[in-house]
């Protein structure tokens, strides 16, 4: 057996019968007709190529899916509007957040609209539309938790959750230095922990900790005074320039006409009304 | 046959129908390297077909942070199977119990914890069960759900080799006035052990690498640590590789050794 194999791939072998044997051509046909469709590919029409977005469907209202598992949500309408603004179809692709950058830089999405803050961190890896919702973190506290503002978060015996990837995440890396920081995969994991008192606070946005309070208005508190200010944007991946023109253009045009103030009517009532009784900034 | 095919057949070709001799040093070591160059080739052309920025630099600076999660992973994986093996053999025990009811609850508990997935069980473990009897520490709470989670696989394979003891050896025991203990400490045992330690070996393995899945309840260790790394640089391959390289560290040791282990029980037998 392993004779055999063996002498088939001596020069000898081969030369006898004059050409190659049969399975080289069969090799060599196969890797030409896959060539062949890679060009193919590549001459195809920039037009019709689909936008590909990349977003978490985990943080509603901006990402979210519905009951049939279809994505919605304000950046879903943001992403299908910039998509008919530009004249392309759109595909909206669902990636944990930690993992939407290396999505974005190896080239699997176009663009990342996900609730995420331009940060100058991330700035080094990826560039920015310019911000289309301003926000900030505050903390979601438990009722016996005893704290009343991030500094009192930061005390030895005190746990502060965040969710990883976030600006929160990245806050409390840089300036949590005497609590512990528990890093959690998911936002509900991270109210579980507060709602259990098994974490003292959470750190997160405005707007999903005042969602949060109200799903548990009896073992959390939100304090929603923010202690950073930070404004969403488009992630898109360096040297696309000329995308980033059209988003911005994009963005520009889509709040003269009104775009956003239907979105937030939409999806997010509640908290608009909410926070302009309670004094907070909240605007797109 | 010419002198140079005779050398490359001699260099690259088993033959154990005419010979039953392993091969040289040389030899192995040649088929080695030739074995490894193939892997590392594969994998510089699909890394070099990806157009991806290299950033080491970025997660250089985050080393402490690996080699922490690493030692957290090291002591998690030690506490998990020392608790692990001493619950397997319990549980195996237990299924050979008199008491029905007993041997049942083993049975469901062995079937519960393998049909269903480590991370649904350590979640609910976790939130629900662990709040409920106020366990608040989560080391303890995560070293405790993987060795119940691995328990379940070694009660298996504790059971599966005291019943490949026959049962005439349990009878002459008992005939010759061996007591209930001294028949699972003379004649069970010394024969069940050696039968199941590679698969053994081969458990703890997936124990090392299932303890990854307790970064979900914030443990942090090894795979939390890299997956932090990445969200602080953007880097997720040079975040993740040195994470395969450092679960590698621990479980090719035990791998190989189990390997040993196989080919050393394997003509006693």
């Amino acid at each position: 057996m392993y004779r055999r194999l063996w002498r088939g791939f001596t020069p000898r072998a081969t030369t006898a019968s004059g050409s190659p044997p049969r399975k080289t051509w069969i090799y060599l046909a196969l890797m030409l007709t896959l060539t062949g469709f890679r060009v193919g590919c590549n001459s195809q029409d920039v037009r019709v190529v689909p936008l590909i977005v990349g977003m978490e469907l985990a943080y509603p209202p901006f990402e979210m899916t519905d009951s049939n598992g279809s994505p919605t949500g304000v950046s879903v309408d943001l992403a299908h509007a910039l998509g008919a603004y530009l004249n392309r179809p759109v595909r909206i692709e669902n990636i944990p957040f930690d993992g939407l950058i290396p999505a974005l830089k190896t080239g699997k999405i176009d663009l990342i609209i996900s609730s995420m803050t331009a940060t100058p961190q991330r700035r080094q890896s990826i560039d920015f539309s310019d911000p289309y919702l301003k926000t900030g973190l505050c903390l979601l506290v438990g009722v016996h938790s005893n704290i009343h503002s991030i500094s009192d978060a930061d005390r030895k015996g005190k746990s502060v959750a965040v969710k990883k990837g976030t600006t929160g995440h990245g806050y409390a890396a840089a300036h949590i230095r005497n609590a512990t920081v528990l890093v959690l995969d998911k936002e509900t994991a991270c109210v579980l922990e507060v709602v259990q008192g098994k974490a003292d606070a959470f750190i997160y946005d405005q707007m999903s900790v005042y969602k949060n309070w109200r799903r548990y208005p009896d073992h959390t508190v939100a304090l929603l005074e923010p202690f950073q200010e930070e404004s969403w944007a488009i992630g898109l991946r360096k040297g696309t320039e000329r995308l980033r023109t059209q988003a911005n253009r994009f963005l520009v045009h889509f709040r003269e006409t009104g775009g956003f103030d239907r979105l937030a009517d939409k999806y997010l009532h509640e908290q608009k009304e909410a926070f302009r009784r309670m004094g907070y900034p909240f605007y797109f | 046959m010419s002198n140079r095919e005779r050398l490359l057949v001699r260099l690259f070709l088993l033959e154990y129908e005419r010979n039953d001799t392993t091969p040289s040093l040389a030899v192995r070591s040649v088929n080695l390297v030739l074995a490894f160059l193939f892997m590392v080739s594969l994998f510089y052309f699909a890394f070099s077909r990806v157009a991806y920025h290299w950033a080491w630099g970025s997660v250089g600076r985050y080393w402490p942070m690996f080699v922490k999660g690493w030692c957290v992973t090291v002591l998690v994986s030690l506490a998990a199977l020392a608790t692990s093996a001493f619950l397997g053999v319990f549980l195996a025990l237990v299924q050979r119990s008199r008491i029905l009811a007993l041997r049942y609850l083993s049975k469901l508990i062995v079937e519960l914890i393998r049909g269903t997935p480590l991370l649904v069980q350590i979640l609910i473990f976790f939130y629900i069960v662990a709040e409920a009897f106020q366990i608040r520490n989560r080391y303890l709470v995560g070293i405790l759900i993987l060795s119940i989670f691995s328990a379940a696989y070694i009660c298996e394979i504790v059971r599966g080799g005291i019943e490949s003891v026959g049962k005439s050896q349990i009878d002459s025991a008992r005939a010759i006035g061996f007591t209930h203990r001294q028949i699972y400490r003379y004649v069970v045992f010394p024969q069940a052990i050696r039968q199941i330690l590679p698969a053994l070996a081969g458990q703890f393995v997936s124990l090392i690498k299932d303890s990854s899945l307790l970064s979900i309840i914030s443990i942090s260790e090894f795979t939390l640590n890299a997956q932090e790394v990445n969200a602080f640089t953007y880097s997720a391959f040079e975040s993740y590789i040195p994470l395969a390289v450092g679960y590698l560290i621990l479980t090719l040791p035990i791998s190989l050794w189990s390997r040993r282990l196989e080919r050393k029980f394997a003509y006693e037998t």
